[in-house]
């Protein structure tokens, strides 16, 4: 398995790139793909995800949908249990209200229902974050919401690099996959991408294995595990520690379930603190669950209570002031590092 | 009911059409101010996406002209006429939408999120998430015995959704004052009505729910204060609910930024020259309702207004960062 | 032979400026005729920079600098 930095050349692309790459790379290699979703046509999706897609394979393979979630996800799945391999969109993840039957009753339960004898080969993409003043509903990350309902596999890359490989093996995989992309990383300008997403990828197909954490960055001090976009925001803190004399290692979860719980076992067991960075609610999600991971298995390896840098228990304001404030950033993370330092 | 405005009824319509146009361009370029030439959605006093209404005018005065503060009205991610038309705050409005302490709730809602209760407005991001308040605020009438029907606007793409299809059910079971009210501009985002709505008028699926299905084409402001008028009249008299389908223009993009590329060519030109405040501006100078002087007057009140309002939303503070942590419950 | 990489004239309509959101390959590096080395935005809309020749590449306008149509933003050297 390759990390992210290996096997690429020159070519460099963004992620909304990797993602639209991937999927006309398994297209051509296989008729059972096909694409829906709102503005995936044409438009090529509103966050670039799905451009030039419409051009090559048409208007049967690509197909815009209309304002139909409930529909075209439940869709999905009926065709995925009866030998397609359909790509659906949920354009914005805060949308999944409208549709969230077909996702966690249906999509993510059907092969348990049958035994293992339905497969639902389908892969739900959709985007996540805020940090542009979009407000409440079109902000959210819900991670944890989606990785804790069993049944389907969860993934957020953090760079072009994974998200070409984690979207091959998704549209691969027997089962459903719910590819959360974050906004910010996707390469579009006008939502201020952040630049290290923008990574060499090789321009042949290749899978990544879901399930499959990374340590994108090694240190022995403290160990900041994130995904997505906070993965850049520990990079920078790491960078700021280093400064400072401290030697941070970065693990980038990349896939939520399967949890590469060993992975970040192992670099807490060699650094002996943790501190998890996620910008989805403090509660009851993500954080938790990985300091949980940690602390049952050994508690012994901590030289300090394990610190979460999370999104505050609120729905996200609109006012980029407030918005600021509450977000997860690299001070934040320095700063969690310091007190941890203190106590 | 009376199906023709009168005069007081006429001149509202056309000062709330001008107000709200005024509103759209001046957010227009403050909008713009810290996006150009790089379009970052995060800069600019107001950043954050921005869906115009300019152009769709028509339905929210024709519509709004026959409500009073305590109707209920719904809107949807487009929300500014609508709003303007039924009363909201100016002055808080304007500060909502730059995230100002003075705005409707302090700048945790944005231009999406606009919540002003004294007049019984809101609106939602979601695509069809305003029919079900509506439905219960109408019961909510009924069961508390006091009079006021609710209203739900939304755009043609709304009525794929699901929630639009059981609301309505439930509307007409319960024979509840409501009024839906389609916004047809043919677009939701990309996606032309056509290639997304298996017919043609989504005022022929009414019947599917047991209940009037009205249509009103080219974004005409008195054939929609028809409309409309029977409608709330009807809602009023306890004979249930109404589905009005207009055939409105959307002037501007989606949303600000968006290159639409996807219409064809012409097609834009073509629906400015059919502006519809112009056109209504010249309906009432051949009636003879307003003469060049009068309009000189109501525009320029108008757009002092507006700029009241912006020096206002401009002048106020933001609240402290840690205020977001505020009013998640009461 | 050097060759420049200039903004199109009819990458997109109207005159509005852009900017350079990504160099899809390093400076320095070689690229084939046709191989797409840049993104470039007006607005909302993302358009894309073809290499009009072989060559090693020399970035001369960098990630988040503005652009007209017209300009040099790149050389290619073969
Ligand atoms: C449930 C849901 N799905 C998708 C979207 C994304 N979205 C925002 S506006 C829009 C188009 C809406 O079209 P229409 O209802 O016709 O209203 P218009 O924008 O034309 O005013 C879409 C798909 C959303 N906000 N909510």
């Amino acid at each position: 398995m390759s990390m992210t930095t290996t096997g690429a050349g020159t070519r460099k692309l963004t992620i909304a790139r990797a993602m639209a790459e991937a999927t006309a790379q398994e297209m051509r290699n296989d008729p059972r793909v096909f694409v829906m979703g709102e503005d995936v046509g044409p438009l090529g999706g509103v966050f670039g995800n799905t451009r030039g897609l419409y051009d090559e394979f048409g208007a049967e393979r690509v197909r815009d949908t209309p304002i139909s979630e409930t529909a075209f996800i439940g869709a999905a799945v009926g065709a995925a249990s009866d030998g397609m391999r359909p790509i659906v969109e949920l354009m914005f993840v805060d949308f999944f209200g409208v549709c969230m039957d077909a996702i966690y009753n249906l999509m993510a339960k059907n092969i348990y229902f049958s035994g293992g004898k339905v497969k639902v080969p389908m892969v739900l993409m959709t985007s996540t974050g805020g940090g542009y003043s979009d407000a409440g509903q079109h902000s959210q990350c819900l991670y944890g919401t989606f990785a804790h309902l069993p049944g389907m596999k969860v993934v957020a890359p953090s760079n072009a690099y994974d998200a070409k490989g984690l979207m091959t093996a998704a549209i691969r995989d027997d089962n459903p996959v719910v590819f959360m992309y974050h906004k910010s990383l996707q390469g579009m300008g006008w939502l201020g991408t952040e630049k290290g997403a923008t990574v060499p990828v090789p321009e042949e197909s290749y899978a990544l294995e879901i399930g499959k954490a990374t340590v994108v960055r090694e240190g022995h001090d403290v160990t900041l595990v994130s995904l997505a976009a906070g993965v850049h925001h520990c990079l920078r803190a790491a960078q700021a520690l280093e400064d400072e004399g401290f030697s941070a290692e970065v693990v980038d979860l990349r896939s939520l379930v399967p949890l590469d719980r060993e992975t970040i076992r192992a670099s807490v067991a060699k650094t002996g603190r943790l501190i998890v960075v996620d910008e989805d609610y403090h509660s009851y999600g993500v954080s938790g669950e990985i300091i949980a991971s940690v602390v049952e298995h050994d508690h012994a390896c901590l030289k300090a209570a394990p610190r979460r840098v999370a999104y505050p228990d609120i729905p996200i304001p609109f006012a980029p002031t407030m918005e600021q404030w509450a977000l997860p950033n690299a001070d934040k993370i320095v700063d969690a590092f310091h007190q941890m330092m203190l106590s | 009911m009376n199906h023709t405005p009168t005069t007081e009824q006429r001149l509202w319509m056309y000062r709330h059409m001008v107000l709200s146009r005024y509103l759209e361009e001046r957010i227009e370029s403050l909008y713009m101010e810290g996006k150009t030439p790089v379009f970052n959605m995060a800069k600019g006093p107001i950043p954050g996406e921005m869906h115009l209404s300019n152009g769709q005018e028509p339905c929210a005065v024709g519509v709004c002209v026959h409500l009073t503060p305590e109707d209920i009205v719904t809107a949807t991610h487009r929300p500014h006429h609508i709003a303007v038309a039924k009363g909201v705050d100016l002055d808080a409005m304007v500060a909502e939408i730059f995230g100002k302490a003075t705005g409707l709730a302090g700048g945790r809602g944005g231009h999406m999120h606009l919540f002003d209760a004294k007049v019984n407005f809101s609106c939602s991001g979601i695509i069809g998430e305003g029919l079900g308040p509506a439905v219960g605020a109408a019961l909510s009438r009924k069961l508390q015995g006091k009079p006021g029907v609710a209203v739900a606007f939304m755009g043609e793409g709304a009525a794929n959704q699901g929630a639009f299809h059981e609301a309505l059910n439930l509307a007409a079971v319960w024979q509840l004052p409501v009024v839906f009210v389609i916004e047809d501009n043919a677009w939701g985002i990309s996606v032309a009505k056509q290639a997304s709505t298996a017919v043609p008028r989504n005022d022929r699926r009414a019947s599917a729910y047991g209940m009037p299905g009205v249509h009103v084409a080219d974004n005409d402001v008195e054939a929609i204060f028809s409309a409309a008028g029977d409608a709330i009249a009807r809602a009023r008299e306890g004979q249930g609910p109404t589905l009005i389908e207009i055939e409105t223009a959307r002037l501007a993009g989606h949303f600000m930024g968006d290159g639409e590329d996807y219409r064809p060519k012409g097609e834009k030109e073509g629906l400015k020259q059919r502006d519809p405040i112009p056109r209504y501006r010249r309906q009432l100078l051949d009636a003879e309702l307003l003469d060049d002087i009068s309009d000189t007057d109501l525009v320029e009140q108008a757009h002092a207004r507006i700029e009241a309002a912006i020096r206002f939303a401009q002048d106020s503070e933001f609240l402290p960062p840690e205020a977001a942590l505020e009013m998640v419950f009461v | 032979m050097s060759t420049a990489i200039t903004v199109p004239d009819d990458l997109w309509e109207g005159d509005s400026e852009g900017v350079i959101t990504a160099w899809l390959v390093n400076d320095g590096a070689e690229v084939a005729q046709g191989d797409l080395v840049a993104e470039v935005m007006v607005e909302k809309a993302q358009y894309e920079i073809e290499a009009p020749a072989a060559g090693v590449l020399t970035i001369a306008k960098q990630e988040d600098e503005v652009v007209e149509k017209g300009e040099t933003i790149a050389s290619l050297e073969s």
